[in-house]
């Protein structure tokens, strides 16, 4: 990998007393997708959480396209180019669906080589967004939520997205939906962490994995590695 | 009736004061989560200030309008500094921060008792504004009536800034999810510094502006919080509408009180509050706290 586009480096990461991550490595490789997995609990938000500076490392490095932001506040990682579809969508909810994506539009950072995200490019991508753009995002669908926290993310022009299980708690159509935006996705440049539960959905699209258990890194692999590894499976995911 | 509705005035009159005070409280408390304690003194500092002016206590003299935007204007320059340089830097720790707003505003008392003295500041009514309007057999003060008028369009003004444009949008998000809106890399603490001033200069606004009917006094910033408080906990912290009507609702709630109960005048003001929290704690018009 030449240019690692997110890198934590031996992270330690404490909820006041709790230590939740313990010396965890791993590498996001620029215009790659990473599928971090891992039972409930094992630390995934976490890492994304260190990673958006929404928790500060107690220990570690944090760095984007090689600049160390390991002390920098979520606004700052932000305009250094890193946007995260958080769990649970958490959209603003008392905003209209256009509100949504104007707080958090930015142009794109210097030397972009893609066509900058705006509202009207959003809007081609999730259809069903510009049919509601004046409705409360509250009143939206699971789905449309979860197209409105992606399109959101993608309003900052960033060069690294976090997405943490994007696929949660919507039906199966939805979900197939939302696998085919995040392949468009990387197929444009960006570089990805999908963070899921079920490891089926990141094997098809994801270039490498991670795994978690009990906040360390327990396994550092490929897809068409693990497919063969039923064992390694269940012991650090459960039953698939 | 003529005192009925001469009541109905006053209330609506007192509760567009009200508006003026509490809108910014109730900004500063759904943003920044805290319940700024200096908010009275920032409305008394606003009268004193502002009726300095009129009558020529500080070497010039202005009219009552240029003086309450005058006035208006330093207060919230005070009130940005107040966040930059004490809020700012206790982040996060919002015990400390109501505590430091707690010392100021008793510093802010004895500040203003130096330098006003122990009497009451009488504030003429604005020229021109000193008159009654007749309708129907029943006489309103033309000021009480322009108070309400100022008020609404207030409420306009501030309801076009927080609801059609970008930077309204962006304090409404950073008053549904702080985090997240720091997430999508808006500036959350500017956020503060912003709408710090803009409900200080509000507050102060009110105070001068209330000055021809409420006069100027020691005491007058503990008479004012309470009420404050009130409407944000009946309307709901952070809501423009609860404020609105958590502040007609109160201007009501104070001046019947006083008329008809007065022996039990606070029984009567806070018991719907205790009714709100108790059956709708996030206040009439707010959202559920996550
Ligand atoms: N805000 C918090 N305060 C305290 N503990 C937390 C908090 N958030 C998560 N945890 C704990 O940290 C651990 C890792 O949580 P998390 O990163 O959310 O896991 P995952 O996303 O993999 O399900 C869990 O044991 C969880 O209970
Ligand atoms: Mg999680």
């Amino acid at each position: 990998m030449a240019t690692s586009a997110l890198r934590l480096e031996n992270v330690d990461a404490f909820y006041g007393d709790s230590h939740v991550l313990q010396n965890v490595s791993f590498e996001l490789g620029e215009a790659r997708m990473l599928g971090l997995l891992g039972r409930n609990g094992a630390g995934k938000s976490t890492c994304m959480n260190v990673g958006m500076g929404l928790l500060a490392a107690r220990r570690g490095e944090v760095s984007v396209f090689g600049e160390a932001v390991t002390k920098l506040s979520p606004e700052l990682i932000a305009a250094r180019g890193v946007a995260l579809v958080p769990q649970g969508r958490r959209i603003f909810r008392s905003l209209t669906v256009r509100e949504n994506l104007l707080v958090a539009g930015r142009k794109p950072g210097a030397g972009s080589k893609h066509a900058p995200w705006t509202m009207d490019t959003v809007f081609a991508m999730f259809p069903r967004l510009k049919e509601r753009t004046s409705q409360m995002a509250a009143h939206l669908s699971g789905g449309e939520q979860q197209m409105l926290a992606i399109g959101r993310a993608l309003m900052g022009n960033p060069r690294v997205l976090l997405m943490d299980e994007p696929s949660e708690g919507l039906a199966p159509q939805i979900v197939a939906e939302v696998m085919a935006t995040i392949r468009k996705l990387k197929e444009s440049g960006l570089s990805i962490v999908l963070v899921e539960q079920n490891p089926n959905l990141v094997f098809d699209v994801a270039d490498d994995i991670v795994i978690l258990n009990t906040g360390g890194v327990a396994v550092v692999s490929t897809p068409a590695a693990l497919r063969q590894d039923d064992a390694l499976l269940r012991q650090h995911l459960g039953v698939f | 009736m003529n005192f009925w509705i001469v009541l109905t005035v006053n209330s609506i009159t007192f509760g567009g004061l009200l508006f003026l005070l509490a809108s910014g409280f109730s900004l500063i408390f759904g943003l920044m989560r805290i319940p700024n304690l200096t908010h009275g003194s920032l409305f008394m500092l606003g009268a004193y200030v502002g009726g300095s002016i009129v009558i020529g206590l500080f070497g010039f003299k202005l009219n009552f309008w240029l003086a309450a935007v005058l006035a208006s204007l330093t207060v919230a320059a005070l009130g940005a500094l107040i966040e930059r340089f004490l809020l700012r830097q206790l982040p996060g720790d919002q015990l400390a921060q109501v505590l430091v707003t707690l010392g100021i505003s008793f510093m802010a008392a004895d500040f203003c008792l130096m330098v006003w003295g122990g009497d009451p500041m009488s504030v003429a009514t604005p020229e021109g504004l000193g008159g009654f309007a007749r309708a129907g057999g029943a006489v309103f003060p033309l000021y009480r009536l322009a108070i309400i008028a100022i008020a609404v369009v207030v409420a306009v003004a501030l309801w076009l800034l927080l609801d059609r444009t970008r930077l309204g949008a962006m304090i409404r998000a950073g008053v549904d999810d702080p985090d997240m809106a720091r997430v999508v890399g808006i500036r959350v603490s500017q956020l503060f510094t912003i709408v710090f001033a803009l409900g200080a200069g509000l507050a102060a606004f009110a105070g001068i502006i209330g000055g021809p009917i409420l006069s100027v006094y020691p005491g007058l910033d503990q008479d004012m919080l309470p009420l404050a408080l009130l409407v944000v906990i009946i309307g709901g912290a952070g809501s423009l509408l609860g404020s609105f009507v958590g502040s007609i609702l109160v201007g009501f709630i104070y001046n019947f009180g006083q008329a008809l109960l007065p022996e039990l005048a606070y029984f009567v003001l806070f018991l719907p509050m205790l009714l709100v929290l108790l059956l709708r704690p996030q206040g009439l018009f707010g959202r559920h706290v996550p």
